[in-house]
């Protein structure tokens, strides 16, 4: 499904990807490791097509498709979805809007009829259950306001609602109680399918408890220097992240 | 925009302009009454009227050589059908319907008066003061005479209708009145000067829309010179929504002003979206505590259109409260102007006054100037005031195309976002939802 081969990315001239390489087949759950300022976000935004970002090398292939040369809505057409570590907070367009903006923008260009008010209302209603909130969101504000929380369960929730095929989640469990946490994995294991697949980015191996993944890369310094069955994030988990700091300086 | 001058001087303008108020007055048959000598009185005032340059303060931002350098005729009362006025009404509103065009009341496509409910009467201005003697009207147009805009001795010498709505005492009408000033093509360019008085009186309630647009899709040449004065009496409330859509070669000059008796409250809403060139004065004179008064205003400008909104808050007396809310969006080579003036005097204690302006300027060649003047001459009071000229948020936009929706269309809900604040403060549902299509409509076209 996707296919990362070499990426090199720079922003205003400092390199911070140097050289990933990674496969990932429908239906496989990823997760990526690794220290603050490592490049995870990086990775995930470059994915997304935010274009403050300059790649310098390498290539991008998204189910046989140059995902590199996309614009950001053909991505997300193409199902792409990434949930972002910070969700930006909109003023002035509500929930109600803007997840039917959004819905029937997909729906239009996957050829199906766009959804009337009430198939949206109960479409929207039943996802909002899924994640345990409330239906009064609709009338707020796109994040405005929201806690941490809540921030990141709105990201699940146009997830659920836009069913990508390829859903990169950024640091979602992060600011997350145990309850909300159970809730988000729930979501995700639910969506899991044979033909969809996920790249998890996390600090943390508790919600790999929840989401077991099937494979875990350690991020860092702009590499993949290391990667994994599930049994490595409760290696990093015990251990931290110096061993694999100092295997890399070893060379 | 080429504009087919001819070469004329001020001097020949308002001449030409008196004579053509001559004409309309000595048509008329009134010389003799108290109407007609009020109308003499501003046609004599004509020559004497200076027309605003760049070097007055007030008018920095904004010339009006697109009014000075055009030969105007009168506005002509040409037949429009029913089914032209579509345009003009909004769905889902039931109202109280009176039609100008050209400047000129058209009864036969207004509501009937006989159709108008109790407590709410319609008048033409001629009427107000020579059959009805209304002290009010009579002292407003004194007063006028030496007015220091001089747009408003223009509009009382060549006004050709005038209309006078009043509410009687604790009367709460529950239809809005929808004035609609329609412009049509005439061979030659025209001015039209409409006058609207409006009148509620205690503890009435009032809703009432000015409405400018030109017929159909035809972009006739013209000149609206428009007036609008409203008396808010004691504990009486009125929301006040002004809709301007003139075409593309209308050039609008429109002066609102209005008197708060003690606990009244005004509303006032001013969408701007059409116009060449259009400069909206709103002075508010508050002569009475415990008043509220909200002056909310949108403007969307594209091309080469320039629209400037003046507002002034006179607080002269204490404990009232104002709340004043300007966005609107500028892109192509338009510019915006807007200068709000706000005057606490000594004597306004507890004055509570709120002033916001934001723009977003979404062009390299588009421009706004905002300036938010506070005079402030009494010590207990909570005044803010504040001006952003800014653009869209990138981050946004990234954040809805990655949920799939196009460049466009994230930009164009940003921009409507960005308005709506000031949109959803309009209490009448079916309005605000005919503006919110308008808006909609104009920022496609932008886009
Ligand atoms: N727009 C930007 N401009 C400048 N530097 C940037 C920008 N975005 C990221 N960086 C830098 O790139 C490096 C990688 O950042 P990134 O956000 O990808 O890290 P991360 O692995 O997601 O970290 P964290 O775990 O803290 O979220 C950091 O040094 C960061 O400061
Ligand atoms: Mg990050």
């Amino acid at each position: 499904m996707l296919t990362i081969k070499n990426l090199h990315v720079s922003v205003e001239d400092k390199e911070i990807l140097r050289g990933i390489n990674l496969q990932v087949n429908a239906g496989e759950v990823h997760a990526i490791m690794g220290p603050n300022g490592s490049g995870k976000s990086t990775l995930a935004n470059v994915l997304a097509g935010r274009e403050d970002y300059e790649v310098t090398q390498g290539e991008v292939i998204f189910n046989g498709q140059d995902l590199l040369d996309m614009e950001v809505d053909e991505r997300a057409h193409a199902g792409v979805f990434m949930a972002f570590q910070y969700p930006v907070e909109i003023p002035g367009v509500s929930m109600a809007t803007f997840l039917k903006s959004a819905i029937n923008a997909m729906r239009v260009v996957r050829g199906q009829e766009e959804l009337g008010p009430a198939q949206m209302l109960k479409f929207i209603r039943e996802r909002l259950r899924m994640l345990g909130m409330d239906e009064s969101v609709l009338r707020r504000s796109l994040n405005e306001g929201f806690s941490g929380g809540e921030k990141k369960r709105n990201e699940m929730l146009q997830m659920a609602l836009l069913e990508p095929t390829l859903a990169i989640l950024d640091e979602t469990d992060s600011g997350l109680d145990i309850d909300a946490l159970r809730i988000v994995a729930d979501a995700v294991n639910k969506l899991r399918s044979p033909e969809r697949a996920f790249i998890i980015v996390t600090h943390y191996q508790r919600l790999l408890n929840y989401i077991v993944p099937d494979y875990v890369h350690v991020l860092y310094d702009g590499r993949i220097v290391r990667s994994g069955g599930k049994e490595l994030a409760l290696e990093l988990e015990a251990r931290g992240y110096d061993w694999i700091k100092e295997e890399v300086a070893a060379g | 925009m080429a504009i087919t001058t001819s070469v004329h001087t001020q001097k020949d303008l308002l001449t030409h302009f008196q004579q053509l108020a001559l004409q309309m007055l000595g048509s008329n048959g009134q010389q003799a009454s108290r109407w007609a000598t009020l109308r003499r009185a501003a046609i004599e005032r004509l020559p004497a009227v200076r027309f605003p340059t760049r070097r007055d303060e007030d008018w920095k931002y904004t010339s009006v050589s697109a009014i000075t350098n055009e030969t105007w005729a009168l506005g002509r009362a040409v037949p429009i059908a029913a089914e032209d006025l579509s345009r003009a009404f909004f769905d889902g509103l039931d109202a109280l319907r009176i039609v100008f065009v050209n400047g000129i009341w058209q009864p036969e496509l207004s509501t009937p008066l006989s159709e108008w409910p109790k407590g709410l009467t319609l008048q033409p201005l001629v009427e107000a003061v020579d059959r009805h003697g209304n002290e009010w009207v009579v002292q407003v147009l004194k007063q006028r005479l030496s007015h220091v805009n001089p747009f408003v001795t223009l509009n009382t010498a060549l006004s050709q209708d005038g209309m006078l709505l009043q509410t009687a005492a604790s009367a709460c009408i529950d239809l809005p009145v929808h004035c609609v000033f329609i412009a049509t093509e005439q061979d030659e360019p025209f001015v039209q000067a409409p006058q609207l008085f409006v009148d509620a009186h205690p503890n009435s309630k009032l809703t009432f829309i000015e409405h400018y647009l030109p017929q159909g899709t035809a972009a006739p040449r013209y000149f609206t010179c428009a007036t609008t004065q409203v008396r808010v009496a004691a504990n009486a409330e009125v929301h006040h929504y002004r809709l301007q859509r003139e075409g593309a070669w209308g050039r609008q000059i429109n002066y609102c002003a209005v008197t708060q008796a003690r606990d009244s409250r005004y509303y006032s809403y001013a969408t701007d979206l059409g116009g060449m060139l259009v400069r909206n004065n709103q002075d508010v004179i508050l002569e009475a505590s415990n008043t509220e008064t909200f002056l909310n205003g949108v403007y969307l400008l594209g091309g080469e259109q320039h629209v400037d909104n003046q507002t002034f808050m006179d607080h002269a007396v204490p404990h009232c409260q104002s709340n004043e809310l300007y966005k609107g969006i500028v892109m192509g080579k338009a510019r915006g102007v807007f200068n709000g003036k706000v005057l606490v005097r000594p004597d306004a204690q507890k004055t509570n006054a709120f002033q916001q302006n934001s723009t977003l300027l979404l062009s390299p060649t588009a421009v706004m100037d905002a300036k938010p003047q506070l005079e402030i001459f009494a010590d207990d009071v909570r005044c803010s005031h504040g001006a952003t000229i800014g653009q869209l948020d990138e981050n946004a936009i990234f954040y809805l195309r990655t949920r799939g929706l196009s460049e466009k269309e994230a930009r164009k809900l940003l921009q409507f976002a960005f308005v709506a604040e000031v949109l959803d403060r309009m209490p009448d549902e079916p309005v605000r939802q005919a503006v919110c299509q308008l808006v909609q409509d104009k920022l496609d076209e932008l886009s």
